[in-house]
């Protein structure tokens, strides 16, 4: 294992760019001066993370490359793959006409892309210094394609922690639908910082959806930085199963006249399990809309969050935004917090957010057992009724039927067990 | 010929408020009630008491095939063949019809087939293949929720059926499928409760009784013409007969007299 100090910075350091090698010392500095959040923090309020970044360490080595499981196997049909293992890219896998790989070898201009700022936090600075390796997907303009890009990112060495670099840039007119997976093995623990940067060019199309499912002693603390330019169009979609700890730390901006941003999805908690949202959709542009639609459950101990910020800048005249967020809240001793928020700074804007935090409602439950559907049945019926919306606002339908397995096969094992 | 519905001295309420103050009722197989009365005087609240609502306490007793019901809970009853359709059911999002339809049938162990056969009859009947695959009660105007609900009773065919106020909110055309569809529901198996503020369907299919409830009592029960006797003369006309004080059956205080909606042939 290698520590997070001066040394192991300056092993990686050796034969990189020198324009690298002093992002990554002054990110070591910032590491240095920050402390590792704690619930007392806004930003990190309710999550007690229990483990030290100072206490933890590269893998000297990645390991084995895990086997497909349902979700993986679910996107059969694939533009191309990229499988980064502990840290390390592994395999590419790419037929189509955009390039997947390192940031060299994915070329274009600006590829050294800095959305995110290494004092956000500990994690953020941890991330710039301590990346080994990093995958960029880029679409060149005009070019569409169908099939999906998987990205499978996966943390397999207990005790480690590992900070990915991932990077979309869809360029001008282009369009592509993104997959990346987040996984570790059940029994690991390890801790995975991705570091997600998403560019939309004028006019292009895309879409990223992440799916979590790291292992119950896994955690996953995510930055994703996006820049949505003029008319162009991000789509992102969540699936969030898995990980003690999963959190997405989302800020995007639209920029751009005209441009558009949609955050759709859903997480289900179970055990001990934390989700994590925090979400920052900023309005810099004028005539930009966006719209978040997220949906969570909890059940056992687990517990949620959900914070979102939807901010209308002074020019962002013509702008709409909206935010719903709802959950249900399964066992007596699981936790969901929501908190939907705005900041305008513009009259011409028309904006809207509403969010919710209860049990299955009564009213349906009693009409469906009016029919002759036992209690339990009619609230897995309820359940899967509850996250259908979200589901069928997914990016990419491949993903449907996992997701909601997912849920419906936590929902009834807890009721087997009777922890709901 | 065995009772398909029998209540006896039944009383309900909401935390301290009392609402049915002690009804009596008894449905043959083969016959077809009607229950009229006002606004506000438990109609409803006798079909959420019988189909096992949790927000009421009920005492007395009720049986639907010499089976009792009060204890048991609002599956069990359901199975047990009492079924309501519901004057304003509530919208279940994500959940489509045919879905609980053929979990319903599942639940009673009935032959997915089977099921699938009795859903597609009773959606031609009704009219309701646009909604089959759509969430249920969501984004339906009143008419359509009425339909869905006896397409419901149609694909169940429960032994007891409740019929709350089903035929309100119908086109012309969709009153004479209710009417038909009620009158084939008075066959050796099955009995009918059916509310209504409206002469209309019942000329369509005649009740073998009418009983007439208010303030949470049955005040008098008869033949079709009763139902005649309250299209003259209104509840109040009918009041004055039974010597009731206008305040109803009993000391209940009587909400405002609505002509429109108190009015039993009003539509
Ligand atoms: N859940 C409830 N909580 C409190 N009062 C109720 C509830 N349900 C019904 N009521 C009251 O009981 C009375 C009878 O209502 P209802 O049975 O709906 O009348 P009807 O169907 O005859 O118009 C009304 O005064 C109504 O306000
Ligand atoms: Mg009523």
């Amino acid at each position: 294992m290698l520590s997070l100090d001066n040394q192991t910075l300056e092993r990686l350091n050796s034969g990189a760019p020198s324009a690298l090698a002093s992002r990554r010392r002054r990110a070591l500095e910032e590491y240095r001066r920050l402390e590792m959040p704690t619930p007392k923090e806004e930003n990190w309020k309710y999550v007690n993370l229990g483990f030290d970044l100072d206490e933890m360490g590269l893998p000297t080595a990645p390991g084995d490359r895990l086997p497909d499981d349902g979700f993986a196997a679910s996107l059969s049909n694939r533009a191309g793959s990229a499988f980064m293992v502990d840290g390390r890219l592994l395999v590419v896998d790419n037929d189509s006409e955009a390039r997947l790989g390192s940031a060299d070898e994915a070329g274009g201009s600006g590829s050294g892309m800095d959305l995110l700022a290494a004092d956000t936090d500990k994690f953020a600075a941890a991330a710039l210094a301590f990346s080994v390796d990093d995958i960029t997907l880029r679409i060149p303009r005009n070019r569409a394609v169908e099939a999906p890009f998987v990205i499978d990112v996966q943390s397999t060495c207990s005790n480690t922690v590992t900070f990915p670099s991932l990077t979309i840039r869809a360029e001008e007119n282009s369009e592509a639908t993104v997959v990346v997976l987040f996984r570790s093995p059940e029994g690991v623990p390890s801790v995975l910082v991705p570091n997600l940067q998403t560019t939309v060019g004028y006019g292009a199309r895309l879409s990223v959806t992440t799916v979590g499912l790291m292992g119950s002693e896994g955690a996953n603390v995510m930055h994703h930085r996006s820049k949505i330019g003029r008319d162009a169009t991000l789509r992102i979609g969540e699936i969030g199963l898995g990980g003690r700890l999963s959190r997405m730390d989302l800020r995007t901006t639209l920029e751009g006249r005209g441009g558009s941003v949609e955050v759709v999805g859903l997480y289900y908690g179970e055990m001990q399990q934390v989700l994590d949202y925090r979400l920052v959709v900023n309005h810099v542009g004028p005539s930009t809309s966006s719209e978040v639609f997220l949906k969570g459950g909890v059940q056992d101990h687990a517990q949620s969050i959900f914070t979102g910020l939807l901010r209308i800048e002074e020019d962002a005249a013509g702008t709409s935004a909206f935010e719903t967020n709802r959950n249900l809240v399964l066992s007596d001793g699981a936790k969901a917090n929501s908190v939907p928020n705005l900041e305008i700074l513009c009259n011409d804007v028309i904006c809207g957010h509403g969010s919710s935090v209860g049990p299955l409602e009564t009213e349906p439950l009693y009409y469906l057992m009016s029919r002759g559907i036992s209690k339990a049945r009619a609230e897995r019926i309820l359940v899967r009724g509850f996250f259908e919306e979200a589901i069928g606002r997914l990016p990419l339908d491949d993903l449907d039927e996992p997701a909601r397995q997912a849920v419906n096969r936590r929902f009834a094992l807890a009721q087997e067990g009777g922890r709901v | 010929m065995g009772v398909a519905l029998k209540v006896q001295n039944l009383r309900a309420s909401v935390g301290s408020v009392e609402i049915l103050r002690g009804v009596d009722l008894e449905i043959p197989f083969g016959q077809m009630h009607a229950l009229m009365g006002p606004n506000g005087s438990g109609k409803s609240t006798l079909c959420h008491v019988l189909s096992g609502h949790p927000d009421f306490t009920a005492e007395g007793k009720a049986w639907v095939d010499g089976e009792e019901i009060l204890d048991l809970g609002a599956d069990q009853r359901a199975r047990l063949g009492l079924v309501q359709a519901f004057q304003s059911p509530v919208a279940v999002p994500g959940v489509e019809l045919e879905e609980i339809m053929q979990e319903a049938a599942e639940e009673r162990g009935i032959d997915p087939d089977e099921a699938d056969r009795r859903i597609a009859e009773a959606s031609r009947r009704f009219d309701m293949g646009p909604f089959l695959g759509r969430s249920v009660n969501d984004d339906l105007s009143g008419g359509e929720k009425k339909r869905s609900e006896i397409f419901q009773i149609s694909v169940l065919s429960p032994k007891a059926a409740l019929l709350d106020e089903t035929d309100s909110g119908l086109d012309i055309d969709m009153v004479r499928t209710v009417a038909a569809a009620v009158e084939e529901m008075r066959r050796p198996d099955m009995g009918v409760l059916m509310i209504t503020h409206h002469s209309r369907i019942l000329s369509y299919v005649i009740p073998d009784r009418v009983h007439v409830m208010m303030g949470g009592k049955i005040v008098t029960s008869g033949g079709p013409d009763l139902a005649q006797e309250l299209e003259q003369s209104g509840y109040e006309g009918l009041r004055k007969r039974l010597g009731i004080t206008s305040a109803g059956a009993d000391t209940t205080p009587k909400p405002a007299f609505d002509f429109f909606t108190d009015h039993p042939f009003s539509s």
